[in-house]
């Protein structure tokens, strides 16, 4: 058991290569265990902000910025200097947290355990309004507006393509290679709107050895689980990592390879010896499941649910950005007659400021005036809710003429 | 003296390293630390009125949640460490509670005597060192924080009342607590943890960041079973 990993506060510890396992030979163990704390973000990301094999890689929202982040990138780690584990509560070791990408989960952390069910408190129209919204809406939908937006994430990653030795990475417009001939073909992204789903907390997931359709255009190994007609869902934003695997062609699951090599005698080993059926039967019996011999790559997506990168409060979403009827000459006085207190267009518009961001260095340009940001119709709307009703009410307030006919 | 010299540049060296390196602060965090280092002139006189008057006297003033003016406080006090320090500071959500309460008064339950200073001033102004000699009933600001808070929360079963709800525990210097030799391997710096945590670490076999699997509650059609994790079942795509 390895104490120093988690409560290391030097800075010093490190594992030896591949980064896991026996500490590397020339740290000073005495030097760390004399100067051990409380987890932080540097310990806690040593391990977290590397997953998938190098930082920012597979999570969208945590990486090796959030060791010194800018305010703007996470308005808790940034702004107030929030270690993990003050969201992450722990109790006798075991951490809480309900991640999207792996099964396993110690209990739940959600925004409202600190920001409860009606986090604007202001008591304004505007923050009645939003307390309605959240309802129906993650917190995270407005105010992490988008992800990965001080670092890019990896978006796409072919294995099929791996194996060419010959093929010279080509760096993409953030400066990350799209090649390496021991892994395949890789897309990033910098700042990328999130992909907005209904989600009430539980995942779909395909684990090891269960049977999937093969043929089906993508396999989810993550699926969240929701319903626009369910009041425990809410339109919450996720990353889908997507990317091309193997599934085993007769047994219908998917494939593991043996791809780091065990010793220099290896002969299985992928990223040794670049023969994938050797990979596959290794990996295979590694994990007591039969490999048929035939292999076949298919595409899957994983949804990842964002959590973090929140946003100062300054930076949320608009109204209009979504409601594209509030770009319109009636906004909030399509219900509201006294406005003799508020000035309604500036309430309805006010928020994310994407040109703000730009300047920056985001990648958002293409956000910039756009409306609808979270897709209606995509998820379930007939429309804008403020024409065509909501989930649940359908009260036509005020529509005057815009009023759907029957 | 050459040695002398030369140990002399390094210490200068090092300081102007130390010094251009540019520290990163979280700014709303610096700021509330800041504040929270202040010591101000203790108020000594304090005008004695009923408190049901004096709610409706700041609401008939029209003192509200538009008047605060810090959202966020840092709760720890120069005052309450030079006594002991045990536990970490507070977080605490200022404009979040008053407008949750909705009456200034709760907390800010008298006013200073001297009516040109704020009708809300800062807890500290009042409550400083405990027993003061020449002021012995009025609470220290340790207590007050105390009383203050988890009286409320009692109240209102709402918010946290024990000790680590609200502080991070200091952990205590482990310089000459933990006894190893210069080239310690890891197993004998982990039976040196064990030796005063054996019940954490015992904990920690039983976690999902050691076994590598555990509980999967919210994953459908696995609910109950606590065998899925990296270690076994989980499958990803990169």
């Amino acid at each position: 058991m390895d104490c120093l990993v988690c409560h290391d506060t030097t800075g010093t510890y490190k594992k030896a290569p591949p980064g896991a396992g026996m500490p590397a030979k020339d740290v000073d163990l005495k030097f760390v265990a004399q100067n051990v704390g409380h987890s932080s973000r540097a310990s806690c990301g040593s391990c977290h902000f590397n997953g998938g094999g190098g930082d920012a890689i597979k999570h969208a929202d945590l990486s090796r910025q959030l060791l010194t982040p800018d305010r703007n990138c996470d308005v808790h780690m940034g702004g107030y200097d929030f270690s993990c584990a003050e969201c992450h509560k722990t109790r006798n070791h075991k951490i809480a947290g309900r991640s999207s990408s792996v099964p396993a989960s110690e209990g739940a952390v959600s925004c409202r355990d600190c920001h409860s069910d009606t986090p604007h408190y202001c008591g304004s129209l505007l923050d009645h309004h939003l307390n309605k919204h959240c309802k129906t809406i993650d917190c995270n939908t407005c105010h992490s507006p988008v992800y990965a937006k001080c670092k890019p994430t990896k978006t796409w990653w072919d294995w099929s393509k791996a194996g060419d030795k010959k093929r010279k990475p080509k760096k993409d417009k953030y400066g990350q290679p799209d090649y390496h001939w021991k892994k395949g073909e890789f897309k990033w992204k910098e700042s990328p709107k999130p992909t907005y789903a209904w989600y009430d907390g539980y995942m779909e997931r395909v684990l090891m050895g269960q049977k999937v359709d093969i043929h089906a255009p993508v396999i989810n190994l993550t699926d969240p689980v929701g319903s626009i007609k369910d009041p425990s869902s809410k339109i919450t934003p996720f990353k889908i990592m997507k990317g091309v695997q193997a599934v085993d062609a007769e047994n219908d699951y998917f494939l593991i390879p043996h791809l780091f090599p065990r010793n220099k005698e290896d002969k299985t080993a992928y990223w040794k010896n670049l023969d994938w059926e050797k990979a596959f039967t290794d990996g295979m019996q590694a994990v007591n499941l039969d490999y048929s011999g035939t292999f076949k790559w298919v595409e899957t997506w994983m949804y990842w649910r964002l959590e973090h990168e929140v946003m100062p409060a300054n930076m949320a979403l608009s109204c209009v950005q979504c409601h594209e009827s509030l770009k319109e000459e009636k906004t909030c006085n399509r219900c509201h007659q006294d406005n003799r207190d508020v000035d309604f267009k500036a309430i309805a518009q006010k928020g994310t400021d994407f040109s703000f961001m730009m300047s920056k260095g985001r990648d958002v340009s293409h956000l910039k005036d756009t409306t609808d940001y979270i897709d209606f119709k995509a998820l379930g709307y007939e429309g804008d809710p403020i024409i065509h009703g909501g989930r649940f009410k359908k009260l036509p307030m005020g529509y005057g003429d815009k009023m759907p006919r029957e | 003296m050459i040695r002398k010299i030369m140990v002399w540049a390094g210490v200068v060296m090092l300081g102007a390293c130390l010094c251009s390196a540019e520290v990163w602060k979280a700014p709303d965090q610096e700021k509330a630390k800041e504040r929270a280092k202040e010591l101000v002139p203790f108020v000594d006189a304090v005008k004695d009125d009923c408190k049901v008057l004096r709610r409706v006297c700041l609401l008939d003033k029209g003192i509200d949640i538009k008047d605060v003016e810090t959202t966020y406080f840092h709760l720890e006090s120069p005052i309450i460490k030079a006594r002991e320090d045990h536990y970490g500071p507070v977080r605490f959500a200022h404009k979040r509670h008053a407008a949750l309460i909705g009456d200034c008064t709760a907390c800010h339950h008298y006013r200073p005597k001297d009516e040109s200073m704020s009708e809300t001033t800062r807890c500290s102004a009042c409550h400083q060192e405990a027993f003061k000699a020449d002021n012995p009933q009025r609470l220290g600001l340790k207590a007050a924080f105390h009383q203050q808070c988890m009286a409320c929360h009692k109240q209102e079963a709402k918010g946290p009342v024990n000790c680590t709800g609200c502080h991070l525990k200091n952990v205590p210097d482990h310089k000459e607590l933990v006894k190893l030799p210069d080239d310690a391997d890891p197993f004998q710096v982990t039976a040196e943890c064990r030796r005063c945590h054996d019940a954490q670490a015992e904990d920690m076999l039983t976690t999902a960041h050691w076994l590598w699997k555990g509980p999967s509650p919210f994953t459908v059609k696995h609910r109950k079973d606590i065998q899925h994790g990296k270690g076994t079942t989980a499958l990803n795509n990169y």
